[in-house]
């Protein structure tokens, strides 16, 4: 499915996420592990998702799913006093939405990204979604874990 | 010689203002000297004819008491007054014969001293009229004082003026009493003409002190006259200088900032390496951000290699960068060996995270005098031409894997095409299961890292076999990869496991494209499930076919000659997954039987050998269910000593941890992974897999590795096992 990404393809998406913790606590993320979604490998869901779709030169999705946990010690990082589940939604958007800014800038304007949509998801649902052959990115930040995957391909 | 012109061009005006102030100093101080000189000689020259009044005045006074002593007959004071006179009448007379000769005369202290004669119209006529009545007076004179020896000139420590004995005295004495009317004559002349010589005398002096003052003011004029043109020269100095300075400087200026706009703009690193291997204080904008670093202007070159280069590589750099630095060879000649083209390097981003980039760096000698001074380096990421070629490459590759995978229907060897789609298609998932299990720290990585190499070097091996070069050469570049991640050590990150997905997505599309391939073919040709030997009809098994194959292509490739012969009568009733293991296993013997056992054609002459080694494979039953599968080389032989004195040079053992350890401990090393007793790492040998990666079978299936070796005789690999337990 990955026709034609590379490692820094994808190191830009998971460095707009380790940007987005740095920002905010000073602190990056750090990968764990990279794999693909083959030979009976599913990707790691958590229970917050949110993702965002291209089109252009490249087609997919990126995903960035976290614990709730996660998302929650962030917010209390940012000074945030609210961290209902509608907020933690919108601060797992946000990390897509830096990762939409990353993937403009690393692809070119004529890449067309999605707003983010966000979910809270189960433990199975990225399974269902993501195709063959995309990357999982595990990352750690401070005891969490969460992962970047990404289903793109160059279509021209 | 030309820089010696261009010097003396660019520094010219300044060079003559600089000879013209020292010509008019040096023309001002000989005058100001010489001024001086003479004004010197003036001022004697007015003293001694104001002496010359006083010695007429006291000559007359000396004559007027000589004449009344005389008249009373006071012996004592005509004694003392004949004394002065011959002192007054000796001065008066050699000092009048200097102003009109110029002598050596007795000066105002009483010491000698050169009196220049007198030179203006006036003067001489004063001097000339004087002598007009001293003349006739100093006739007067004689016998009434005591003169000076002929021709006298006075002398330091000589006979002085007026220095006359009791003896010269009574003498004058006797002639004044016995001529008393000489006495009265001098008297009565002196007395008529002391004016008159006091007059002369009193002209010489004006005019003398006249001369002086004419002499004086010429002076003054000179000094003026240098003042203003040493004031003059400053200034056109000063003028010249500093417009030359803001000239200079502005294209000095000019210079820089054409240098700092080409540093800025150029896309290449570039600076100077001096011998110390430090860079130089000017480089280009790009440097730091081709090599991801901090660049310091005098910082070493070498830190920053290797900090990022392959350890290889960069030692290789060094002895290079060393030579280029000498003078022994040609520049042009070692270019061709120049280790830093293309070299992949680990490099952090901002966030810290490493990727793979590929760096070339060119060397150029800068000479002085025909001196070599600095090297220019050239830095140039090459990433996008490498990832490109390599792409072009992949391409080319997947396009062969239709071809290579025709010709191996075409020779009827389908069934083991099939086995190996299979058991590559179980190894990639092997290695992506390793990769998704999250690594906390650098051990466990390297720990992933090396069980992935075996594997990737399994599948090499047994694409080798088959002669499936896009796979083959794919695992090799994947390998070449991992041995550089492997080096980095400590400092082996998630990022670079990343790299290794890309690379396993690499595996799998050319896997998928192969088992595509295969599998359409196989289906046009009604050929759907594997088969075995005896299905296919053919009196050996495939595989026979491949093991010689592939030992005699790496022979090949290594200058080497062998005949392979193999027993595996007993292996093919063997079940599939045994045969499977030991025909992996028996694919990494062979090539490091052939790679480092067996000698080439010339080693082997030496030691009395067949130009042709020997390799054979055999399995054998003992009994009881068990088996004995063995490689055997008629090579080198597994020899400690040489291993130990290997191992010390490459850096795998400290000399004092090799001298520790004893033979069996030092021939296991063979197995660590990492270790290889190859010069030089090529597609067949030298990355310290193959018996890592045999070993790591053997302990799987709970065999037993037996070796066997003597120096330069053989060398036996057994593998021992059992089929019911």
């Amino acid at each position: 499915m990955n026709n034609n990404i590379d490692e820094k393809d994808i190191l830009t998406f998971v460095d707009a996420v380790s940007g987005f913790f740095f920002q905010v606590t000073q602190e990056k993320v750090e990968i764990k592990a990279a794999y693909l979604t083959e030979g009976g490998m599913v990707p790691s869901t958590y229970d917050l998702t949110s993702y965002i779709t291209l089109s252009g030169d490249y087609v997919g999705r990126i995903y960035f799913s976290a614990p709730r946990s996660m998302v929650a010690h962030l917010l209390m990082a940012m000074g945030e006093q609210n961290r209902l589940e509608d907020r933690l939604l919108d601060a797992t958007g946000e990390i897509a939405n830096t990762i939409s800014g990353n993937a403009r800038k690393h692809f070119g304007e004529t890449m067309e990204v999605s707003v983010p949509t966000t979910q809270a998801t189960d433990a199975n649902w990225l399974k269902s979604v993501v195709p063959p052959h995309s990357y999982v990115i595990l990352v750690k930040w401070k005891q969490y874990r969460a992962s970047v995957v990404v289903d793109i391909q160059r279509v021209v | 010689m030309d820089d010696k012109v261009s010097i003396f061009r660019k520094y010219r005006n300044i060079l003559v203002a600089v000879i013209l102030f020292v010509t008019a100093d040096a023309l001002v101080i000989g005058i100001n000297f010489y001024n001086t000189y003479r004004s010197d000689e003036s001022g004697v020259s007015i003293n001694l004819s104001g002496r010359q009044r006083m010695l007429s005045q006291r000559t007359t006074k000396v004559l007027l008491t000589l004449n009344e002593a005389l008249n009373n007959d006071d012996e004592s004071i005509i004694k003392a007054n004949v004394k002065e006179l011959s002192l007054a009448v000796g001065l008066f007379d050699t000092t009048l014969e200097g102003f009109r000769d110029g002598k050596i005369v007795t000066g105002g202290d009483m010491k000698p001293v050169f009196l220049v004669k007198v030179n203006t119209e006036k003067s001489v006529d004063f001097v000339k009229n004087t002598y007009g009545i001293w003349d006739f007076y100093k006739r007067l004179l004689k016998g009434l004082y005591v003169p000076l020896p002929e021709g006298y000139i006075p002398v330091a420590g000589g006979k002085k003026v007026g220095e006359v004995t009791d003896d010269e005295i009574m003498e004058s004495v006797r002639f004044i009493k016995s001529n008393p009317e000489r006495l009265y004559a001098a008297a009565l002349y002196a007395q008529r003409n002391n004016l008159k010589i006091l007059g002369f005398m009193n002209d010489l002096t004006t005019d003398l002190e006249f001369v002086n003052n004419e002499r004086a003011a010429k002076l003054r004029i000179v000094l003026v006259a240098g003042i203003i043109f040493a004031v003059m020269n400053f200034g056109y100095t000063v003028v010249v200088s500093i417009r030359d300075l803001m000239k200079t400087d502005a294209e000095l200026a000019k210079a820089r900032g054409e240098t700092v706009e080409i540093l800025s703009t150029v896309r290449e690193g570039l600076f100077l390496l001096d011998k110390e291997k430090k860079i130089g204080t000017q480089f280009s904008e790009s440097l730091p951000v081709i090599l991801r670093r901090d660049i310091q202007p005098g910082s070493n070159f070498l830190t920053h290699l290797e900090a990022i280069a392959p350890k290889n590589i960069y030692e290789s750099a060094v002895d290079y960068i060393e030579l280029l630095l000498g003078d022994r060879v040609k520049e042009a000649l070692v270019a061709s060996l120049n280790p830093l083209t293309n070299v992949p390097v680990i490099a952090t981003d901002v966030l810290g995270s490493a990727q793979t980039r590929y760096l070339s760096f060119f060397f150029n000698r800068v000479l002085q005098d025909d001196v070599i001074s600095h090297l220019l380096v050239t830095v140039q990421d090459v990433t996008d031409k490498v990832v490109l070629s390599q792409q072009v490459e992949q391409a080319k590759n997947l396009a062969k894997t239709e071809i290579e995978t025709l010709l191996r229907l075409a020779s009827g060897d389908f069934a083991s095409l099939q086995q190996f789609i299979a058991a590559t298609g179980e190894s990639l998932a092997q290695i992506n299961e390793k990769l998704s299990v999250p690594h906390d720290d650098v051990r466990e990585r390297l720990h992933t890292l090396n069980y992935i190499m075996r594997v990737v070097h399994g599948i090499k091996g047994e694409a080798a076999v088959l002669g499936i070069d896009v796979l083959e050469s794919y695992a090799h570049e994947c390998e070449k990869e991992m041995v550089t991640m492997r080096e980095s050590g400590d400092s082996l990150s998630g990022d670079q496991m990343l790299r290794i997905a890309v690379l396993l997505e690499g595996f799998y599309q050319r896997h998928s494209s192969l088992a595509q391939v295969v599998s359409r073919l196989g289906d046009a040709l009604g050929k759907t499930q594997p088969q075995s030997a005896a299905e296919t009809g053919a009196s050996t098994h495939p595989f026979v076919g491949h093991v010689s194959s592939l030992a005699e292509r790496i022979a090949t490739d290594n200058g080497k000659q062998i005949e392979i012969s193999c027993q595996f009568e007993k292996l093919f009733s063997l079940p599939s997954h045994v045969v499977q293991e030991l025909q992996g296993i028996s694919v990494q013997l062979v090539r490091n039987a052939v790679t480092h056992g067996i000698e080439t054609p010339q080693e082997r002459a030496s030691r009395n050998k067949p130009q042709s080694g020997a390799l054979c494979l055999w399995c054998e039953y003992l009994g009881n269910g068990q088996y004995d599968f063995t490689v055997r080389d008629d090579g080198r032989g597994i020899v400690p000593a040489r291993l130990r004195e290997h191992f010390v040079k490459n850096g795998t053992l400290s000399a004092s941890e090799a001298s520790t350890l004893n033979d069996n401990e030092i021939a296991n090393r063979l197995f660590m992974p990492g270790v290889s007793t190859a010069q030089t790492a090529n597609k067949d040998a030298g990355h310290g897999i193959g018996l890592d990666a045999v070993l790591e079978k053997v302990n799987k299936m709970g065999w037993h590795l037996l070796v066997k070796s003597r120096a330069n005789r053989y060398t036996e690999f057994h593998i021992q096992f059992n089929t019911t337990s």
